[in-house]
């Protein structure tokens, strides 16, 4: 699956535009560009292929969780910076207050195999309304397409329902933030899912994810 | 403002937070422990599907006919009732002959005027988007990846015409869930079905 490209989920270019913006990229280097690896995402990904269901779910649970991460500190940094007015600021907060809540939930459930929380650095994503606004609708509609892809594969009805739940939830705020970001609310009469790789392509290029890990090692001289 | 809560227990009972007049007053009780998928079981969903596409995608078809939308809200009804079409064409393709015929329906005074024309659609998507979550869980692996492809843009559906009418497009951090005799009693109580 080497060969997912940006545009497959970023119909808009809201996401390129806004890592590119940030980063200093054009738009065409981002959707040629190469992969930089994000560990802590990826590590949390790397579920067994033959992990039993139980396990699956677990990891399932904890990239669903990762995302939400993701998404809280986002918004939640947007919160202090007070850079949002209006109705922007009005999703900012509500938005932000539901992302936490999913983090707390997802926590609660996995208990002490809930993964790590990540570090995050969202360079000027959260410092101005414009990047704040593509790299929200950017979020949510990843949001979306990961849980679309993940919810078949959950063994467990009962997660499965809840994930279901959030699921519908994050389509709502993605078609809030589009709204607002002057988009139409839906980009068709389908929603595409995205596998847990893909998604995690995608949010490894965002670079939002510090990859200075506090797990590191520091190198090991011999000399 | 408070965090809105969403607890343990409620995850585990399928998020099942009720969002009080989520559809014009009618208070959702959570749904109801999943059912065992089967293919038979699929159909029978998809059949309740179907009744709710063709519900919505008629509609917006009288809504449209009787010319008082404007604006956004014109550009929503046309935008949206595509999408009820398209879904009810791939879900009736889905089921091929044990798809019913659409019923026929009479939605008097509910797209009169904007303001109605608002209120019912809202009570519509949401209550779409509460009875795919409630009967997904129940679906194989391969026809729960297809809904989800549906409920999504439900869902965008109803945060678009909340926010149209001035309500909060995302009430609550988890949607409720109904079975499908819950939305099926929501639907008997508009009496829109001739």
């Amino acid at each position: 699956m080497d060969d997912l490209r940006l545009e497959h989920l970023d119909r808009d270019g809201a996401l390129a535009e806004a890592i590119a913006a940030l980063h200093g990229h054009t738009r065409t280097d981002l959707l040629r560009g190469a992969v930089a690896g994000s560990a802590a995402l990826l590590a949390v990904c790397a579920a067994p292929a033959r992990a039993a269901a139980r396990d699956r779910d677990v990891a399932i649970l904890n990239f669903a969780l990762t995302l939400e991460e993701l998404q809280a500190a986002f918004y939640t940094e947007v919160e202090r910076n007070k850079v949002l007015r209006g109705d922007l600021r009005e999703q900012a907060t509500v938005v932000g207050g539901h992302e936490r809540a999913h983090v707390r939930a997802f926590r609660e459930v996995l208990g002490s195999r809930a993964a790590k929380r990540p570090r995050f650095d969202f360079g000027g994503a959260t410092e101005g309304s414009g990047a704040f606004r593509r790299t929200a609708v950017a979020f949510e509609d990843l949001a979306v397409a990961a849980y679309k892809g993940q919810a078949p594969r959950i063994r467990s009805r009962e997660y499965l329902a809840s994930a279901l739940a959030i699921h519908s939830v994050e389509a709502r705020h993605a078609a809030w933030i589009r709204r607002l970001a002057g988009k139409s609310p839906v980009t068709g009469p389908f929603d595409d899912a995205l596998t847990r790789r893909e998604t995690s392509r995608i949010v490894a290029r965002t670079q939002f994810i510090s990859t200075t890990s506090t797990t590191r090692r520091s190198p090991r001289f011999t000399g | 403002m408070g965090e809105p809560r969403l607890t343990r227990a409620a995850l585990l009972r399928g998020g099942a937070v009720v969002a009080a007049g989520a559809t014009a007053g009618v208070a959702l009780a959570p749904a109801g422990r999943a059912a065992e998928p089967s293919p038979a079981r699929d159909r029978a969903i998809l059949r309740f599907a179907l009744f709710l596409e063709d519900l919505q995608a008629a509609f917006y078809a009288d809504a449209l006919a009787r010319a008082t939308l404007s604006g956004e809200l014109l550009e929503y009804a046309q935008v949206v009732g595509g999408h009820e079409r398209s879904h009810a064409a791939h879900v009736r393709r889905v089921l091929g002959s044990a798809a019913p015929s659409p019923p026929r329906f009479d939605f008097r005074d509910a797209a009169s005027d904007p303001t109605r024309f608002l209120e019912t659609a809202i009570t519509l998507e949401d209550l779409g988007v509460s009875a795919y979550n409630g009967a997904a869980a129940s679906l194989t692996a391969d026809a729960l990846a297809d809904a989800a492809r549906i409920v999504s843009v439900e869902a965008r559906h109803a945060a678009w015409v909340r926010d149209l009418a001035g309500k909060s497009p995302a009430p609550d951090a988890s949607d409720p869930s109904v079975s499908a005799v819950e939305a099926k009693a929501v639907i008997d109580r508009l009496d829109f079905v001739v």
